[in-house]
């Protein structure tokens, strides 16, 4: 979608981005340019707008909204860190991104030298008698993604946790300003490559709007196709991770044998597992013949066959309900006032999906039902994501069988407008997922913003964890499914 | 219970026998060169590669796999097939050099794939990239894959394995942690690096974040291309790194080197 960029005086930006939160417009991010101005996303799902608003700041100061718009604060630290723009009466000012070992080089994405060495990183202290901390990571017992975690528990039970990320932050929005535009889409992959096909989409749906670019059905219906597979497999793989948190082998190893299955269908439409590179502006790089199309049906059908008794086995299974009822529990309202998106959102009574509002790929033409729970607990998002394989899997199965004539690919112009701006919003596996462009006067990208599901959802897993057992602390974060790298970037 | 056996007896074996010699039909693997000549001054290749991987050489291209992130762009623009498509799964290599591959030369390290009384191997898996290569690593540990029954085993601490294996480009912030991995293991150790970030930084390569791959901090062992490798290339990588245990035996001098050398290997730490 392309972006106008509205001007907004500092004074009048909270109540502004108040009002509209009020009104029900979610916070899509906020962020900066070059460290002179602030820029302020707003979504309204149910205008179907998107505004952008830019906001000067000559000193780097400039008051926080984090006090009146919860969501607000984990951009705000960020962008602190990028900028050196400091927001003032910020509850709890520390880094994000930015580790020890950069401290003397100021901020990466501001072209002044700013210091904000002084907001060191300080853990949140929890005082009292008997009360103990518990560090895990950076570096963790299984294959996942760095990111350290702080718990001060009392007893076995978690009164506060404390998330610290940024340890792979590898500079990626700052490499796509560097790489010619036609190889960026590699770079904006590898922003979190466990869901390429949604970064990839949210990058040439951008890309495309700048470009004033329609493209014909039948390259989004493979997009689609490819969007949709995704989630399959994810989801799958998620399940997979639920069940082997509470020790329930027989199903993770089936969920792994599923989850070979979707990739499978992956291979056959774009030649890789994880479809990487398969997204490209103005179509998709491969084409795949109509005998492999008629073996991915054939997978489609196999997979949703042997879906069933694996699912009926899972829920049938008194124990592992008893771990997953009521553990990790996040409200509506919290829910509502952390910006929460995603299958998290949506276990919590909230239904928002990008594939309702923004365009992207074939969406929000193709209708397919949004599962909402109401309790907001680990059981709750296992639910939703049963729920949305089959309907994927449905919307998928519809779409092969139709007849989608036309071409994979379309050659567009390599030369981006100048002085432009637009989004791409994605409904990746995890939620909301926004790509933002803006060029500079010589049509070359000047910004390039990621804000990755994760970003809304890591605060959730801390609120969800207060109150809970240490020991269901692994199950609570599989729950929410988060992205170390697509945070980090 | 009695449903749960009853329908996992049903399903019968999911694992895959034999490892493949090479990848599924229609697979896309990592680029070859053929001994096709070249179009004069084409370089429609080194315009397309996005991580700069390939240099022309005369007559015919290298590539650089160890910086190759498979898109297959330049496989595709090639003209004359000089590029083609390897879907080999022996991908790995024990030096940094060998992943440059010219004309029909493919530099693999040598030796058999193991019998069953082989030996073991505990595997620490430390991440820091973007998570692909994890799911890849993650996916040669399930059921269809299975490492396990070639003695690979990922195990949760760095102080009882024998090797270590690196996912991602290894940004700044990850410089130390990686290191007291290291260093909490016993000699002698062996570092795999797995995947194009890991073996030199793939498409963060020097970016201000220092994501230069495992080289600069730590001496690799094993190098395991591909964004991500297949799980069959992570398989045979980690074979390639197990016939290493068997010949390494450190004696009580090197052993201290390498701990030296590592703590002081890495720039800007
Ligand atoms: S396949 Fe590898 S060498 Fe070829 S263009 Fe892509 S990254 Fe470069
Ligand atoms: S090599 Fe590719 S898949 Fe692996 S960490 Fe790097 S970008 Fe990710």
């Amino acid at each position: 979608m392309k972006l106008e960029v509205l001007p907004l005086k500092l004074e009048e930006r909270t109540t502004v981005v108040k009002e509209a939160l009020d009104a029900g417009d979610r916070l899509g991010l906020i962020t900066s340019i070059d460290g002179g101005q602030l820029l302020t996303l707003l979504l309204s799902p149910q205008m179907h707008t998107v505004t952008c608003f830019q906001t000067p700041i000559e000193d780097p100061v400039y008051h926080s909204i984090t006090s009146l718009v919860p969501q607000a604060h984990w951009f705000e630290r960020t962008t602190m860190d990028m900028f050196g723009l400091l927001p003032q009466g910020h509850p709890r000012l520390k880094r994000t991104h930015l580790h020890e070992p950069y401290a003397f080089e100021g901020a990466p994405l501001c072209n002044d030298v700013r210091d904000v060495d002084a907001h060191a990183y300080q853990f949140f202290d929890v005082e009292g008698e008997g009360i103990y901390e518990i560090p895990v990571g950076p570096i963790h017992a299984g294959i996942i993604e760095p990111g350290h975690f702080r718990f001060s528990c009392y007893g076995e039970i978690i009164l506060n946790l404390e998330i610290r990320l940024g340890y792979i932050h590898r500079g990626v929005e700052k490499r796509l300003t560097e790489v010619p535009c036609h190889q960026a889409r590699f770079v904006a992959e590898a922003a979190a490559s466990d869901m390429p096909v949604a970064n990839a989409l949210a990058h040439v749906t951008a890309m495309e709007s700048l470009l004033d670019f329609v493209l014909p059905g039948s390259c989004q219906f493979l997009r689609t196709a490819a969007l949709e597979i995704e989630r399959i497999a994810m989801h799958l793989s998620d399940l997979g991770g639920l069940a082997g948190d509470i020790g329930f082998l027989a199903i993770s190893s089936s969920m792994a044998r599923l989850r070979g299955l979707a990739l499978r269908m992956g291979e056959l439409l774009t030649g890789n597992r994880l479809m990487r590179g398969y997204i490209c502006i103005g179509g998709v790089s491969m084409h795949s013949s109509s005998e492999s199309r008629r073996e991915l049906i054939k997978v489609a059908e196999q997979l949703k066959q042997q879906l069933e008794p694996v699912i009926d086995l899972y829920l049938a299974n008194q124990v592992a309900i008893d771990r997953m009822e009521g553990i990790g529990k996040i409200s509506c309202s919290l829910a509502r006032e952390f910006g929460l998106v995603g299958v998290a959102a949506r276990s919590s009574g909230i239904s928002y999906d990008c594939r309702r509002y923004w365009s992207h790929a074939l969406f929000p033409g193709e209708d397919f039902e949004i599962s909402v729970e109401q309790t907001g607990d680990v059981f709750a998002r296992a639910k939703v994501r049963i729920r949305e394989i089959k309907s994927s899997l449905q919307l998928l199965m519809k779409l092969l069988q139709e007849p989608h004539a036309g071409p994979d690919w379309v050659p567009l112009p390599e030369e981006l407008p100048r002085n432009s701006s637009a989004v791409g919003i994605v409904e990746s596996h995890r939620g909301e997922l926004i790509h933002l462009i803006i060029t500079d006067h010589q049509g070359k990208i000047q910004r390039y913003c990621i804000k990755d599901p994760s970003v809304n959802n890591w605060t959730a897993l801390a609120i969800a964890v207060r109150n809970n057992l240490v020991a269901d602390f692994p199950l609570c974060n599989k729950s929410f499914s988060l992205s170390y790298s697509g945070h980090d970037l | 219970m009695l449903h749960l056996l009853s329908y996992l007896l049903s399903r019968g074996l999911a694992t895959n026998k034999l490892i493949p010699e090479v990848l599924a039909d229609g697979v896309t693997g990592l680029p070859k060169v053929t001994r096709n000549k070249c179009v004069e001054d084409c370089l429609a290749c080194v315009h397309a590669c996005p991580t700069d991987a390939i240099t022309l050489k005369t007559v015919s291209p290298i590539v650089d796999r160890g910086a190759c992130i498979g898109c297959n762009k330049c496989v595709a623009l090639c003209p004359t097939g000089t590029l083609a498509n390897d879907s080999a799964t022996a991908t790995y290599a024990y030096n940094r050099e060998d992943l440059l591959v010219e004309a029909e030369q493919i530099k693999l390290g040598s030796g058999t794939r193991g019998g069953i009384f082989d030996g073991s191997m505990a595997v620490r898996v430390v991440s820091t990239g973007c998570s692909a290569c994890d799911l890849e690593v993650a996916a040669a540990n399930n059921p269809i894959f299975d490492m396990d029954r070639f003695g690979m085993q990922v195990v949760a601490s760095p102080r009882f394995a024998d090797a270590l294996l690196i996912t991602g480009p290894v940004p700044r912030a990850m410089h130390q942690p990686l290191l007291s991995c290291y260093e909490a293991m016993a000699d002698p150790r062996i570092v795999v690096a797995c995947g194009t970030c890991a073996v030199s930084g793939g498409v963060h390569r020097n970016g201000y974040a220092g994501a230069n791959g495992v080289s600069p901090i730590l001496p690799v062992d094993v190098f395991i291309p591909g964004c991500p490798p297949h799980p069959w290339q992570i398989i045979l990588g980690l074979l390639a790194a197990r016939r290493l245990t068997g010949r390494r035996r450190v004696t009580a001098g090197e052993g201290k080197a390498n701990r030296s050398k590592a703590l002081t290997g890495g720039e800007g730490i």
